[in-house]
C-alpha cells in the first residue's frame, strides 16, 4: 500500500520551491510556455516543486483533491478500483503530463509515482485567484500537456483494438510519442517504467500473452530489442 | 419442521434465478436493442460472462437445460467457431468497453469440448474483451468426460473454480437417472484438482431424484463431505414431463414423495453444516474461507442463473445457445436452437431473440426479492410504493397469511425470513410478486416445487 505524500497549502511557499522556473526542463516545451510575464510571475509564486518517490500516491481514489500537478520528470500510474475490488491500470502519465485538473472532494482514480518523480503542484485557490487577474490560466497552463481525460481517451482507443498484436503495437507507439528517444541507427528506444504486469491490466492482457506477443514481435523483427524496462524499435516501423 | 409448513411442500414456485423469470420474456427484444445496451456499457464497468456450451456425451433423464447429445465433434467444432464469432459481435458493439470480472463455462457439458478449444474461446474473449490475470474462469465438468491432463490443462489456462456435476453417488439412482458415474471418477477428478493447488471445488447434488431414500442420500452426503469440496449445492429436482418430454423416462413411482423431499433436503442441510459448512442463501453451501461464504457474510451475495454468487458485476453477457444476457436493465436471450443460433451469427447479427426490458417498478420487484433471498430480509417501502393499490393489498395480505405461519416475520418496514424457514425463500419470494398469479394458472406445468 502505497502512502501519500503530505501535501499542505503552506507547503506550497515552502523553501523546497526552485528559485526560479527558468531552469525548468519542462517549461519551454508544454508547460507554463503559454503564460505572459505577469501571469508567469504569479504562478511561480504560489507553485511548489516536489520530489514524490517511488510507490507514493499523489492522489488517492476518492479523497480529496486540491491542486492541479505537472509531472516534470518520472512516471505516474493512474489507477481506480472496479466495484469487486480489483484495481484497473487506466493509464500513466509522463514528463509533461497533468493530474487532479479539478479541485475535488472525491477523486476519481490514484496515482502513484512508479519511480522517483519530480512535481509541480499548483494549488486551485491560488491558480483560481490569479484567474480574477489573468482569466483563463488554468486552461492555457494545461493546453499542452495531457491531462488525465486525453488518458482514458486513449485507453478506450486502445481497448477496441482487436488483436494483443495491435494493442502492444498501440501501447508502444503511445509511450514512444511521450518518451521515446532516438538511438542509434535511427531505432528509437522505448522506455518502459512500468511493471509488465501494470501494462498486462491497462490492455485487458493476461501477463503471459502480453510476454508471448512481445516475444513474437521481437522474432518477427517488428522489435529490434526487448528487455524488462525498455524496448527499442527497428528505423521507420512506427 | 414446522407442521405450519408443510401445507407449502407442493407449492411450485420459480426459482427466481432472475426477475422478471424466463417465462416473461417475450420477441419485444431485438439484436439491435441489445446491441444498443451493449453500446453504453461504461469502460470501467465490471462484465460478468456466461458460455454455454450444449453439448453432452449422453442423457441424462433429469435434466431440464437446453443441451443436445452429440456424438460428432465436428459439429461442436462448428460450434465453437460460431461462439467465437459471437464474441467477436459482442466486442465490436462493446468497442471496448466494459471489463470482464469472471467467465463461466455452463451447459450442457463444457468439458464434452477438448481443453485446447477451450482455450481458443478463451483468446477469442482476450483480444475481443479483455481478459486479465485476475478475470475469475470458472467451469462446470462432467466427470465421465475427465481425461487424463485434463485437470491440469484446464489449471495452466488460468481456471480457478470448478464444479462437477455429481447428484448422487447411489449406484441405483444413478441408473434411474442414466447418469453411471462411478465414486473412483469423482474422487480421482477432486484428487487431481488439489494437486492443481484448486481450492474452489464445487459439487452439485441433487435430491428428489427417483430411488433416492434417506439411507442412500444419508450415504452420498457422507461420501460427498469426506472429499470435502470447498462449496456444495443441493438442488430440487424439478420433475416437469409435460415440459420436458425427457423426464418421462423416469418412472414416477420411483420419485420420491413431498415430505421424503422435504426430509431429505433437510437431511443435506444438517449434515453440511454439521460437517462445518455454512449455508448460502437456501440451497448453497460454502466452507466458512470460501468466497461464497464470504459474500454472505458482508451481504454481497447475489443472485444469477446460476444460482447464488459472489459475482459483483450486474452486467452479465451470455454466449452461445439460448444463452441470457443482462446489460443495461434489458435481458437478452440468445436463440433457442442451434439452426437459428448459426444464422445470426453466420449473417453477422448478435443472436438476441428474446428477452425483456425492466420497467422502474419491476427493477423496485426484483431488488426486494433479491434481497429476501440473499440476505433474509427485505425492505418492503419500496415495493409497496412501486406497486398498484390493489397489488401492494394482495402483497400485504399474502405476508400476512405467511406470518401468522411463521415463515416471516416484520421489523419495521422489513420483512424477514424465520431462522428456519430457508426451504421456503421461494415461497416467501412468491408473494412479493405480482405476476405469481398469472403464471400460477397458465404455466404451472414450468414451475419447479418450492422444495
Amino acid at each position: 500500500m502505497s502512502t501519500r505524500i503530505q501535501e499542505k497549502t503552506r507547503d506550497c511557499l515552502a523553501a523546497d520551491r526552485p528559485a526560479t522556473c527558468d531552469v525548468c526542463a519542462v517549461r519551454g516545451t508544454s508547460i507554463c510556455a503559454d503564460l505572459g510575464p505577469r501571469e508567469f510571475a504569479h504562478v511561480e509564486k504560489t507553485m511548489a516543486r516536489r520530489h514524490v518517490a517511488k510507490n507514493k500516491a499523489l492522489m488517492v481514489e476518492g479523497e480529496s483533491n486540491e491542486s492541479l500537478y505537472i509531472i516534470v520528470e518520472g512516471c505516474f500510474r493512474l489507477s481506480k478500483m472496479l466495484e469487486d475490488g480489483r484495481r484497473q491500470v487506466t493509464g500513466f502519465l509522463f514528463k509533461g503530463d497533468f493530474a487532479g485538473v479539478r479541485s475535488t472532494a472525491s477523486s476519481a482514480y490514484t496515482a502513484e509515482a512508479l519511480e522517483d518523480s519530480l512535481v509541480c503542484f499548483f494549488p486551485h485557490r491560488f491558480l483560481d485567484e490569479i484567474a480574477v487577474d489573468a482569466p483563463g490560466v488554468k486552461d492555457r497552463l494545461i493546453a499542452r500537456g495531457q491531462t488525465e481525460y486525453h488518458k482514458a481517451q486513449d485507453h478506450i482507443v486502445l481497448l477496441g483494438k482487436k488483436t494483443a498484436e495491435e494493442r502492444v503495437i498501440s501501447f508502444i507507439d503511445m509511450i514512444d510519442r511521450q518518451i521515446g528517444v532516438d538511438a542509434e541507427d535511427g531505432e528509437r528506444h522505448v522506455p518502459l517504467p512500468m511493471p509488465r504486469q501494470d501494462i498486462a491490466d491497462y490492455l485487458g492482457l493476461r501477463l503471459e500473452t502480453l510476454s508471448r506477443t512481445l516475444t513474437a514481435l521481437r522474432d518477427a523483427g517488428r522489435l529490434s530489442d526487448v528487455t524488462r524496462h525498455s524496448v527499442t524499435v527497428p528505423a521507420g516501423s512506427v | 419442521m414446522n407442521e405450519l409448513w408443510r401445507k407449502y411442500l407442493g407449492r411450485r414456485a420459480p426459482r427466481y434465478t432472475s426477475y422478471p423469470s424466463a417465462l416473461h420474456f417475450d420477441e419485444q427484444v431485438s439484436a439491435e436493442d441489445y446491441a444498443a445496451r451493449l453500446g453504453e456499457v461504461g469502460l470501467y464497468d465490471p462484465l460478468s460472462l456466461y458460455v454455454h456450451i450444449p453439448f453432452c456425451r449422453s442423457l441424462c433423464w433429469y435434466c431440464g437445460c437446453n443441451m443436445r447429445v452429440e456424438n460428432d465433434y465436428g459439429r461442436a467444432l462448428r460450434y465453437v467457431d460460431a461462439l467465437r464469432r459471437e464474441i467477436g459481435l459482442v466486442g465490436k458493439a462493446l468497442s471496448g468497453a466494459g471489463r470482464p470480472l469472471s467467465v463461466h463455462f455452463g451447459g450442457g457439458t463444457p468439458n464434452f469440448l477438448n481443453i485446447p478449444d477451450i482455450g481458443r474461446i478463451l483468446e477469442t474473449v482476450e483480444s475481443e474483451l479483455g481478459l486479465t490475470d485476475s478475470t475469475r474462469l470458472a467451469i462446470e465438468l462432467d466427470p465421465r468426460l475427465i481425461r487424463d491432463g485434463d485437470i491440469e490443462s484446464l489449471a495452466a489456462l488460468g481456471f480457478k473454480r470448478m464444479s462437477l456435476g455429481v447428484q448422487d453417488f447411489d449406484p441405483a439412482v444413478q441408473a434411474a437417472i442414466n447418469r453411471v458415474q462411478s465414486f473412483n471418477l469423482v474422487e480421482s477428478a477432486v484428487g487431481d484438482m488439489r494437486r492443481c493447488g484448486l481450492t474452489d471445488i464445487s459439487f452439485d447434488l441433487l435430491y428428489g431424484l427417483p430411488e433416492q431414500t434417506v439411507s442412500s442420500f444419508t450415504d452420498t452426503l457422507a461420501t460427498t463431505i469426506a472429499l470435502s469440496p470447498d462449496r456444495v449445492a443441493v438442488f430440487g429436482y424439478a420433475h416437469l414431463p409435460a415440459a420436458l418430454p425427457r423426464q418421462r423416462l423416469i418412472d414416477e413411482v420411483t420419485l420420491p414423495c413431498g415430505d421424503l423431499r422435504a426430509d431429505l433436503s433437510l437431511l443435506a442441510d444438517e449434515m453440511l453444516i454439521a460437517a462445518g459448512y455454512r449455508r448460502i442463501g437456501f440451497d448453497h453451501y460454502a466452507k466458512p474461507d470460501n468466497a461464497l461464504a464470504r459474500a454472505a457474510i458482508s451481504g454481497r451475495l447475489r443472485r444469477n442463473f446460476q444460482g447464488f454468487t459472489d459475482d459483483l458485476a450486474e452486467t452479465t453477457i451470455g454466449l452461445g445457445v439460448s444463452a441470457i444476457g443482462y446489460v443495461g436493465e434489458m435481458y437478452a436471450q440468445n436463440a433457442k436452437t442451434l439452426a437459428d443460433y448459426y444464422d445470426c451469427v453466420a449473417n453477422g447479427r448478435l443472436a438476441t431473440k428474446r428477452g425483456i426490458i425492466l420497467s422502474p417498478r419491476e427493477r423496485v420487484i426484483a431488488a426486494t426479492i433479491r434481497d429476501l433471498l440473499c440476505r433474509s430480509g427485505a425492505d418492503m417501502r419500496p415495493l409497496l410504493a412501486a406497486l398498484a393499490p390493489g397489488e401492494a393489498n394482495r402483497v400485504c395480505s399474502s405476508l400476512d397469511r405467511l406470518e401468522q405461519d411463521g415463515v416471516i416475520h416484520w421489523s419495521g418496514d422489513i420483512v424477514k425470513l424465520a431462522q428456519d424457514a430457508y426451504l421456503l425463500a421461494r415461497v416467501a419470494a412468491m408473494a412479493l410478486d405480482p405476476y405469481e398469479a398469472a403464471i400460477g394458472r397458465e404455466q404451472n406445468h414450468a414451475l419447479t416445487q418450492a422444495i
